[in-house]
């Protein structure tokens, strides 16, 4: 239906002429990309690379000679490497009845903890069918995703048939590479050969994993890689310890960005867990007080250091001990906070404070933290705990469930969640309806209650919806007089309609429509049936 | 909803290109060998039809201290009665100086403009030497024309010096967004004679007698021969606002409505008749409406004439869009509508008036960039032409600006007030990342005006604190650090003014 404005601006609200493209992120590769996307840019990138060194005689089987950079491998580095193949079929968030179709990824893992396989959980996001295969031989065994981490970006399998990794070589995690150390880098060579490359470390600091919002510490390191077969993630180690996990690898500069020593460490402690309590944040939003006159203002000596607190998350551990917008946090446990959030690590010198609330502390412990408030030293207590993507009101990924939807009429509900917007591809922040992307990005701010945001996905046209083709994207408040805070809400207000009638209430244009509750109900089996949908609602 | 429209072109001509005699000469011939009738028109078309040469000085959004850059204009426009010119507004919007001249006289005059509605994109003016008029003929209004009925189109348009004149027919009557501010939309006649820079406030003639002012269209690679002319309507109904001696401008019902096409909506209102009625979605604080209707009101009638269930109503014997009827009203006025409101039928008076909130949407002219400088900050309030000189990416800033009618924004924030722009020196060497950011208040006081900020910094507390919406830390400013380095920024950075705060849109 559309919405007729009475020379009112609201036909020209949407008319993004003066929005201009984000310059492309400075961070190290595209991290605003799905998994998929990466994977498959890299898998199209690794089959070229791949082509380019062998030409189209893949099944050569000799090896060719090692490059200068490439060194003879461990007995020990030889036997723990073993491919994963992974095939995987993520939902379609505009059509959340159907999967999109499968593709296949093909990486390595590494044998840790007897008899476990450790891969990227970008490897394995949405798996359909895990298969592990020797090098050895080629022997293949299905394998199961024990546990997945999409913010720190790491996974573990567990192979159908124990027996399975029978002479193979589980490697210990070692956490303590710095700056400077040579690591190898391990890869198979297309007849099983390992081959290893030598890496430098270049920086260990916070940086960006797989999740927009998600930072843990990192290796940077300088390595001249070629790529085989199956590269898609790469164990690194460093004397015959696993010591970081390739995620990023960008060849022009020839940098790779790898999971650090000290996150596997935490992972694979974790994953001992049940439930898995993965990597806690403390949920809060901080900037830099450098600025004197801020800290005149504030009352901060030149020693107190400190960040200023711009927000809590709802529902957070910072939110639960008692931070306010407004504190100054200058201390953790008996670690000092400078004024750019950095504290200073024994081993690795100076850090973003992240890695001692992220992966230093662990799910349920406490962590004593002072700030200073109104010119006074509080002590506070922050129990430290992971709010899982469904605790969010918009939830930042998918942890390859079925997203849910309600079908009312040929009206597509649904909750909003980022993946919905990533749909819209690598530009999505301005590509996506600005007023979801909006919601998203702010939803600290502006929903401080437990819910989700329903909205109109699509409208499937019937007859029921003779007039509402036209609906773009607009959240619903309130169905037959209830207010709407998930989907759960809409089934029950279904169940009540108001003199026969469903009325739908909108935060925008139109405000307010109407459907026919009886005639919805008797024409669901046909709109079933016209669009081939498996079911009308999924809660 | 969106408009699909491709933005539209305006038509006034920058530049004037030396021409070539043989083309000169080819116009000549054509009019000497033109029909009688043809010829008489072109003849009478020359005594009333003036060109306007414009030259007029840009305001600079990004440095609003500034005077802003000069550049020169070309249009038409044409005598009418009371010894005026009529043209559009977008020919002499921040106007400085406006020469025109005419056929067959080798004189220029200067001219000023007595009223100006960029609202409609007209303006009226006046040539300082009455004696000018002498040798006019003003041209006549008819109505609007017939569609597939011929025109033509006066003009001096780009490909030469002297008047040139296109010919085509009525294409299609409707409502159309006129592009000069870019969010007004009235009835437009498209044409398929060519219109080019240079056309713009030109008439269009049907057997004498004008019929619309030439003014904008889409450009050869968007569409062809689609051309926009201002029909008399609305010419008619911007002379006799400006009868008043002022042009008080358009009113508004101030409502947004959807129509109701789904006969299950009409039922659950309790309209008896499925064809009849529109559903009110929104009444806008502060318009006309306000206070008198409600979300869910059902609009039966305006004026007496009934609304049909996709919102067109019958007058003078044709189906026009409902907002017509307020189109041709004036401030002061009243519109009586026939609501069911909870199925019950009822009769309501609105006072008519202007919108101002949507004004934040529109290209805004003759007026200087209102600013408040100080710190080396660079405070603005938000409007188009704010967003299309920083082409500001900020997401709460565009959803500020896109949802500032919609979600009633205006009502908090009668003006957002945006951190635009800082002129580094010490004393804000730290505050970089704060900017587009929305000011929420100083020193706990809200900013909901620019005069707010004004104030404010014109009181003398020890520290400055400045906080933004969202989850920003404040920027805090020492007052004495602020004293001491004010002479020095103005000077580093050849500023003049350090706030204008006239002028603006709020009420």
């Amino acid at each position: 239906m559309r919405s007729v404005p009475a020379f009112l601006v609201s036909m020209i609200t949407a008319l993004p002429h003066w929005a201009v493209r984000l310059p492309s992120s400075s961070s190290f590769s595209s991290s605003s990309s799905t998994p998929i996307a990466r994977c498959l840019r890299r898998a199209l990138f690794l089959g070229l690379g791949w082509l380019a060194f062998y030409g189209p005689t893949h099944l050569a089987t000799a090896a060719p000679e090692p490059t200068p950079q490439e060194e003879p491998v461990s007995a020990q580095q030889k036997g723990s490497v073993i491919r994963v193949n992974s095939t995987n079929q993520s939902y379609d968030f505009f059509r959340p009845w159907n999967k999109q179709a499968p593709g296949g990824r093909r990486g390595l893992g590494v044998l840790i903890d007897g008899n476990k396989v450790l891969v990227t959980a970008e490897l394995v996001t949405n798996s359909d069918y895990v298969e592990l295969e020797r090098p050895d031989g080629g022997a293949k065994m299905s394998a199961a995703v024990q546990v997945i981490d999409y913010e720190a970006n790491l996974a573990l399998l567990t192979p159908a048939d124990p027996k399975f990794l029978q002479g193979m070589v589980s490697l210990e995690v070692d956490p303590k590479a710095r700056t400077g150390d040579k690591l190898s880098v391990l890869q198979l060579e297309s007849n099983g050969t390992p081959v290893s490359t030598q890496a430098l470390v270049t920086s260990v600091e916070v940086g960006k994993y797989a999740l927009e919002d998600s930072g843990y510490l990192m290796l940077r390191l300088s390595c001249p890689l070629q790529f085989r077969e199956n590269s898609f993630t790469l164990p690194i180690t460093k004397e015959n310890k696993l010591a970081a996990f390739l995620m990023r690898y960008d060849s022009r500069s020839q940098a790779v960005d790898a999971i650090s020593g000290p996150v596997i460490e935490h992972f694979m402690k974790e994953a001992q867990h049940e439930p898995y309590q993965g990597f806690p944040r403390a949920g809060m939003a901080i900037s830099p007080t450098r600025d004197p006159q801020l800290r005149r203002y504030l009352k901060l000596q030149d020693s107190d250091g400190g960040v200023y607190v711009n927000e809590t998350e709802r529902g957070g551990p910072a939110e639960k001990a008692g931070i306010r917008p407004g504190d100054v946090l200058v201390a953790i446990g008996d670690k000092q906070v400078d004024p750019d959030g950095n504290y200073v690590h024994p081993f690795y010198g100076k850090l973003s404070i992240t890695h001692l609330t992220t992966t230093e502390a662990y799910s349920g412990e406490s962590l004593a933290v002072t700030v200073i408030r109104d010119g006074e030293r509080k002590r506070l207590n922050m129990e430290l705990f992971r709010q899982s993507p469904e605790d969010y009101v918009v939830d930042p990924y998918s942890t390859g469930q079925q997203p849910h939807y309600y079908i009312l009429g040929g009206l597509v509900l649904q909750e909003l969640s980022r993946p919905f917007l990533r749909e819209w591809g690598t530009n999505w922040v301005h590509a996506a309806p600005q007023r979801l992307v909006y919601a998203d990005r702010f939803q600290s701010e502006l929903f401080r209650d437990k819910r989700k945001i329903v909205f109109v996905s699509q409208v499937l046209a019937t007859q029921d919806t003779n007039g509402y083709e036209q609906l773009s994207y607009p959240v619903l408040t309130r169905l037959n007089g209830k207010e709407i805070k998930n989907l759960d809400d809409v089934a029950e207000a279904v169940k009540q309609p108001v003199d026969g009638f469903h009325k739908l209430e909108f935060d925008q244009d139109p405000r307010e429509i109407y459907l026919d509750a009886k005639q919805v109900e008797d024409d669901a089996p046909q709109l079933q049936k016209m669009y081939a949908l498996p079911a009308l609602s999924h809660l | 909803m969106p408009n699909a429209n491709p933005p539209l072109q305006r038509q006034a001509s920058g530049t004037v290109s030396p021409l070539m005699p043989i083309v000169r000469c080819f116009v000549a011939v054509l009019l000497l060998i033109a029909t009688d009738a043809f010829a008489q028109t072109a003849v009478d078309i020359r005594r009333g039809l003036v060109r306007i040469s414009t030259t007029s000085q840009e305001p600079d959004y990004k440095a609003p201290w500034n005077p802003g850059a000069t550049s020169g204009g070309l249009g038409a426009g044409f005598a009418v009665d009371g010894d005026r010119i009529l043209t559009n507004a977008h020919v002499v919007s921040n106007a400085r100086f406006i020469s025109i001249d005419r056929e067959n006289d080798p004189q220029r005059y200067q001219a000023i403009v007595q009223f100006i509605g960029h609202d409609c994109d007209l303006a009226v003016l006046r040539v300082l030497d009455r004696s000018f008029f002498k040798n006019t003929h003003p041209l006549g209004f008819g109505g609007i024309p017939a569609i597939e009925s011929p025109v033509s189109v006066y003009g001096y348009p780009i490909g030469g010096e002297r008047l040139s004149v296109t010919r085509g027919i009525v294409s299609r009557i409707d409502f159309q967004t006129y592009s000069h501010s870019a969010v007004d939309q009235h009835l437009a006649v498209q044409i398929d004679a060519a219109i080019n820079p240079g056309n713009s406030g030109g008439p269009v003639m049907q057997n004498g007698k004008v019929v619309g002012v030439a003014f904008q269209g889409y450009s050869g690679d968007v569409a062809q021969n689609v051309g926009y002319m201002i029909p008399t309507p609305v010419i008619q109904r911007f002379l006799q606002d400006i009868s008043s001696g002022n042009y008080d401008g358009y009113v508004d019902l101030s409502i947004s409505y959807t129509k109701l096409l789904n006969p299950a909506a009409s039922r659950a209102l309790g309209i008896s008749d499925p064809n009849e009625g529109v559903l009110v979605s929104s009444v806008s604080a502060g318009g006309s409406c306000a206070g008198q209707l409600q979300k869910g009101d059902v609009l039966l009638s305006i004026d007496d004439h009934p609304i049909s269930s996709d919102g067109f109503v019958q007058l003078d014997g044709e189906r026009v869009d409902m907002p017509e009827i307020v189109e041709r009203k004036f401030k002061g006025d009243k519109v009586r509508l026939g609501i069911l409101r909870n199925k019950q039928k009822e009769t309501v008076d609105i006072d008519l008036k202007g919108a101002w909130p949507y004004l934040l949407q529109a290209n805004r002219y003759d007026t200087p960039p209102r600013f408040v400088l100080f710190a080396g900050l660079v405070f603005q309030p938000l409007s188009k032409n704010f967003m299309d000189a920083y082409q500001v990416d900020d997401l709460r800033l565009r959803y500020y600006y896109t949802s500032f009618v919609s979600d009633e924004i205006y009502k908090e924030h009668p003006e957002v007030i945006v951190l635009s722009n800082i002129l580094p020196d010490p004393i804000n060497a730290y505050l970089s990342n704060l900017r587009f950011q929305i000011v929420d208040s100083i020193n706990d006081q809200k900013v909901r005006t620019l005069r707010d900020v004004a104030n404010a910094f014109a009181q003398k507390p020890d520290f400055y604190v400045i906080r933004f919406i969202g989850s920003s830390r404040p920027a805090v400013l020492d007052r004495s650090a602020v004293e001491e380095a004010r002479n020095r920024i103005l000077a580093n950075y050849n500023v003049h003014t350090e706030q204008y705060l006239e002028g603006g849109i709020t009420p």
